[in-house]
């Protein structure tokens, strides 16, 4: 406790560090990497926004539609590339051996007791709810478009959930890992979250 | 989006390395569809960008109309999409059923990248419609879309055909023919109007 102390006080204050924070507790709640946290969510939400309000700022379908295919391919690109492996220290990609034969591989970095390798729940936090919230929010934009028969925008929107759901897909495969299967994983954190409540838990679970 | 290996989780890794990285390997594969040869490239470091590049600059060339419209074009855009990637993932399950050894992605990757002759016919029609119309008019554009849809074919059978027992390869390779057909046909047809 008294070594992780000390190496608390050299690192360098990020953005969202609290001060009046005590020592004692290790501090995993600030944010690392302000800039990945921000283009994490920048990318997806501006689709979304677009997506809502083109009809009111532009006339032109197809200004729109380039725009959010734009927009949709960037944020797959970071959240694969870099917020993910930046953020919560995983990644996923597909390799293709020697026999032509394709492999999907999923990794999570091994968590360490320095500082540097840590996760910090906030920058998960974000990169979760992010991570969820907008696929969703993309099958119900095709489930409205159907339904009103704006049939013009299903394609754009089939490729929001297909492109923003492989990336929750491949990064739920990295979180699970290749032995525990997903209902277990779901049980144990819903258990978890329940006991944390109930019992008014504060303290953060040391190392992840 | 096959990955080069990297230090796991390394915090200090910029974006401009994986940026630089995959921009390299999109321009590795345009110069393989150009000048096509016997090689794994495609195949192996398969990735969906260059087609998403092509798909939308041959949806925007195809545009009719004015862009300000109310009936501005929108179908047309969204209908040359669906044609391109519906029609690539056919051909895909198509040689799969065939009993093809070559993965979904890698598919949809040669199929999308081979493209680019017909991309290239699309930008010199543009060019030659700008002219006075006539019947040498069409005969250019005839001459380069038909030239383009050869390259297109040939292109994408150097990497397609290998993957197919060779008492298939026929069937494989006329659903690729009828998928370029349609494209260079919705090229030459086209009318700035």
């Amino acid at each position: 406790m008294l070594q992780q102390d000390s190496n608390d006080d050299t690192e360098d204050v990020s953005l969202f560090d609290a001060e009046e924070e005590t020592t004692n507790r290790p501090k995993k709640s600030k944010i690392r990497h302000p800039v990945a946290s921000f283009f994490h969510l920048f990318f997806r939400v501006s689709a979304i926004i677009v997506y809502l309000l083109c009809e009111l700022f532009s006339s032109s379908f197809i200004a729109c539609m380039v725009t959010i295919i734009l927009l949709l391919s960037c944020d797959f690109w970071a959240v694969k590339n870099v917020t993910g492996r930046l953020m919560v220290g995983l990644r996923w990609w597909n390799h293709i051996d020697e026999d032509g034969k394709s492999h999907w591989v999923f990794e999570s970095r091994k968590a360490s007791p320095q500082e540097g390798k840590t996760v910090s729940e906030a920058e998960s936090r974000i990169f979760w709810l992010g991570l969820i919230a907008c696929p969703v929010l993309w099958v119900v934009f095709a489930f409205s478009a159907l339904f009103s028969f704006r049939v013009k925008w299903l394609a754009v929107v089939i490729m929001g959930v297909v492109l923003q759901g492989a990336n929750l897909y491949g990064y739920i495969r990295c979180k699970v890992g290749s032995r525990k299967n997903l209902t277990s994983m779901a049980t144990s954190y819903l258990g978890r979250q329940f006991l944390r409540q109930t019992t008014g838990d504060t303290q953060t679970s040391s190392g992840e | 989006m096959a990955e080069a290996v990297e230090s796991p989780g390394d915090p200090e890794t910029t974006t401009s390395r994986p940026l630089m990285r995959d921009l390299k390997a999109v321009g590795k594969k345009f110069m393989h569809v150009l000048y096509p040869r016997k090689s794994n490239t495609l195949l192996r470091d398969w990735d969906l960008w260059g087609p998403l590049i092509l798909c939308v600059t041959l949806a925007l060339m195809l545009q009719r109309g004015s862009v300000d419209s109310e009936k501005d074009g929108g179908p047309q855009f969204a209908e040359v999409f669906v044609i391109v990637w519906f029609g690539a993932v056919t051909i895909t399950l198509n040689s799969k059923l065939l009993g093809g050894n070559i993965s979904f992605f890698q598919s949809l990757c040669v199929l999308g990248y081979c493209i680019l002759p017909l991309t290239m016919a699309m930008l010199v029609c543009r060019l030659v419609l700008l002219a006075e119309p006539g019947p040498i008019n069409f005969m250019v554009r005839l001459f380069v879309v038909i030239i383009m849809f050869a390259w297109s074919i040939v292109a994408s059978t150097a990497f397609l055909a290998d993957s197919q027992p060779p008492n298939r390869k026929a069937l494989a390779v006329y659903p690729v023919f009828l998928f370029y057909f349609v494209i260079s046909w919705m090229i030459l047809t086209f009318t700035p109007q």
